[in-house]
């Protein structure tokens, strides 16, 4: 009994750090956060951008191959899906199913993102990433155009 | 901590909750004194009813408050009757109103009706009303009265001021310059006793302001620098879905009619920070079987410290393209008018899909020029003869280039209301000031400002569609794909009064079904010897 105890202890996830991405691939983004405040190993896995590429188009389409570029270009997925896309798919789904639009993504009853989203979302990237291009007169870099999005919803 | 250690003392002793019908009437109240508070519980009814009075006059009129916060002197604060009873007088100090000052505004005899009967607060459990019944005192009607009455002249002010406001602008438009001037002293005067922050006292305050301009110093300049004018346009930007409107139903049409082409070329009427091209560049970048050739031509004012401007535009949309791999060329044209600009400025090669952006620029062609032609007949002219794919035109939804300047002052300021009550909804500070800066200085163009000073001529979309059509336009109907993204645009801003409507065509967006903008697409009649377009594409770089 105590030799099987044993060898059950002995079990970590940090030594089988394929099993853990495939658990984290899985999450949602409130989760992957307090995933990253686990340890360093988990922090640098959770920061991995396809991580976030995965998190962005789950539950939509796969995107053509040149999206990759483009938005890492802009920034990367999770700074897309961080300042963009959740934002845009909280407002839009807490206004048309009437939620206060907390909680994670993929509790979100499976909600299929539209290929239109997304295509705003990466529109209002790109307005991001300009407005962050060094040189703005007298402005400072974080005053953005998105921060509209930022402000909570008046329901 | 005096009153706090009385409360402790005091709750222990009347430990009946006070709305108990079996308290006696000289105990003081166990829940209020727990709070620091001394009421008798026979005087609960009346103080109720007093803080009601107090809450609902300091809800309507909040700047008369201020006075009290620095001149009122309480003696004894936790006796919370006679304290609340001290606020409500001095309050009513400012305000001696009696029917006689009601004369005041004899020419509205509908005040008179308007001063409600005291209302009956039913703001008391079952439990009070059963204690207090005999005990309660007969309310002093006169003091109601007089809250009613402020809360009632509050509302009616802001009708007052438009009537006045009206009425200045019918006699200066008859040339009573007099009697307009005495008008403007007694809308300042009435202006103090309303709530200026926002609502109708916001508006009215800068249609004051420019009609004591267009009366006293018409001569004063309504524009500001090219910076200045810059940072109030990017606030307007950021506080508002106005211009971002504008700018992606623009790009939805441009990348809808670049479909097919590899070199395209895109003139920019103003250019400002082109904050509109970003999203332009990024949908090139991505679409089905690749980015093409852009070139970019912005046109914007010279800038007067000799720094240029538009070249570092030009280097950040440059950088940007770069990142994302599109092949871009951009051209600075600095010109103070549009109409000083001609077309061999412009550089559009002979196979190059040409598309013209014009965001709230074609209505300042249309003041009269003694010296040139018509400036809208002639950038029309030019613009048709560089054959372009598409002609994007967003002009503000209004008619303030009326002949008469009674009318324009009317639709200015039903307009402009409009426009603002849609800006109350937006909380980012500062932009939300400064975007507020923006529109002042707009109104201040078409009610104060005459000529060629007045370039603020908005037309409504009906006079364009007839200007642009018998200029050898035809209209592009925006597709349905520019209207989902303007809607989900929309749902993006926290205030749910916008609306997105589609006109022949053309969309709109306004505030509470007024429109305010207006977006439209149009395309260049085929002229009877244009070359049939090329199989093969080639570019003159």
């Amino acid at each position: 009994m105590e030799q099987e105890k044993e060898k059950k202890a002995r079990f970590c996830i940090n030594d089988h750090q394929d099993i853990l991405i495939e658990i984290l691939t899985r999450l949602d983004d409130r989760s992957l956060g307090v995933a990253a405040c686990v340890c360093r190993l988990w922090c640098s896995i959770c920061r991995n951008d396809s991580l976030w590429e995965n998190l962005c188009f789950r539950n939509a389409s796969p995107p053509t191959p040149d999206v990759r570029s483009v938005v890492e270009a802009l920034g990367g997925y999770r700074r897309l899906y961080m300042v963009c896309l959740r934002p845009v798919l909280n407002r839009l789904s807490g206004l048309s199913l009437g939620l206060a639009g907390r909680g994670g993504v993929s509790g979100r009853n499976g909600r299929i993102w539209t290929q239109d989203e997304v295509q705003l979302s990466l529109s209002l990237f790109s307005i991001d990433y300009y407005e962050r291009l060094g040189g703005r007169q007298g402005g400072d870099a974080s005053a953005s155009s998105l921060m509209f999005l930022c402000k909570p919803v008046n329901v | 901590m005096g009153p706090y250690d009385y409360g402790i003392s005091a709750g222990s002793s009347s430990s009946s909750s006070s709305s108990c019908a079996g308290g006696k009437p000289t105990e003081l109240d166990g829940l209020l004194a727990g709070a620091g508070y001394k009421v008798r519980s026979s005087d609960l009814h009346q103080v109720a009813q007093r803080l009601e009075k107090l809450e609902t006059f300091m809800v309507n009129a909040p700047t008369e408050i201020s006075q009290l916060a620095s001149e009122a002197v309480h003696y004894n604060p936790s006796d919370l009757a006679s304290w609340v009873d001290s606020m409500l007088s001095e309050i009513n100090q400012p305000f001696p109103v009696s029917s006689s000052d009601l004369s005041d505004f004899s020419d509205f005899h509908y005040m008179d009706d308007l001063v409600t009967p005291p209302l009956q607060h039913e703001v008391l459990t079952d439990a009070w009303a059963d204690q207090s019944a005999q005990q309660q005192q007969p309310q002093p009607p006169l003091q109601q009265q007089q809250l009613t009455v402020v809360a009632a002249i509050e509302e009616d002010s802001g009708i007052k001021l438009v009537h006045l406001l009206l009425t200045c602008a019918e006699s200066i438009q008859r040339g009573d310059l007099a009697l307009a001037g005495t008008l403007l002293e007694k809308m300042r005067a009435l202006l103090s006793r309303v709530n200026t922050g926002c609502g109708i006292g916001k508006v009215a305050g800068y249609f004051i302001d420019a009609l004591s301009r267009r009366l006293f110093s018409p001569q004063a300049v309504c524009a500001g620098s090219v910076l200045e004018n810059e940072i109030l346009y990017h606030h307007f930007y950021e506080a508002c879905p106005y211009l971002k409107f504008a700018h992606f139903t623009a790009n939805q049409a441009i990348l809808e009619a670049f479909d097919g082409h590899d070199c395209v070329h895109v003139v920019d009427f103003n250019l400002m920070h082109g904050l509109q091209w970003p999203a332009l560049i990024q949908a090139l970048a991505l679409r089905p079987g690749g980015p093409p050739l852009l070139r970019l031509t912005g046109i914007g004012p010279p800038s007067p410290d000799g720094r240029d401007s538009l070249r570092e535009i030009g280097l950040k949309l440059a950088e940007l393209a770069r990142s994302v791999n599109v092949r871009f060329a951009f051209r600075g044209v600095a010109a103070s008018r549009l109409d000083d600009v001609k077309p061999w400025m412009l550089q559009v090669g002979p196979r190059e899909a040409v598309a013209i952006n014009s965001i709230m620029q074609l209505h300042k062609l249309l003041g009269p020029d003694p010296n040139r032609g018509s400036p809208i007949d002639s950038v029309l002219g030019w613009v048709r003869s560089l054959n372009p794919k598409i002609i994007t035109v967003v002009e503000q939804e209004a008619n303030h280039n009326q002949p008469e300047f009674l009318d324009r002052f009317t639709e200015a300021l039903y307009y402009y209301s409009t426009m603002f009550d849609s800006l109350e909804s937006c909380t980012l500070q500062p932009e939300k000031a400064v975007a507020e800066m923006y529109i002042q200085r707009e109104i201040c163009n078409v009610v104060s400002c005459e000529g060629s000073a007045r370039v603020e001529r908005h037309e409504p979309l009906a006079k364009w569609r007839a200007r642009l059509g018998g200029a050898g336009f035809r209209p592009l109907h925006l597709g349905s794909n520019a209207f989902k993204q303007a809607s989900m645009l929309l749902t993006l801003f926290s205030a749910e009064g916008y609306c997105v409507e589609e006109n022949q065509g053309c969309l709109t967006l306004g505030w509470h079904s007024r429109p305010l903008i207006a977006a439209s697409a149009w395309q260049a009649v085929p002229l009877p010897d244009t070359n049939s377009l090329p199989t093969i594409n080639d570019c003159v770089l």
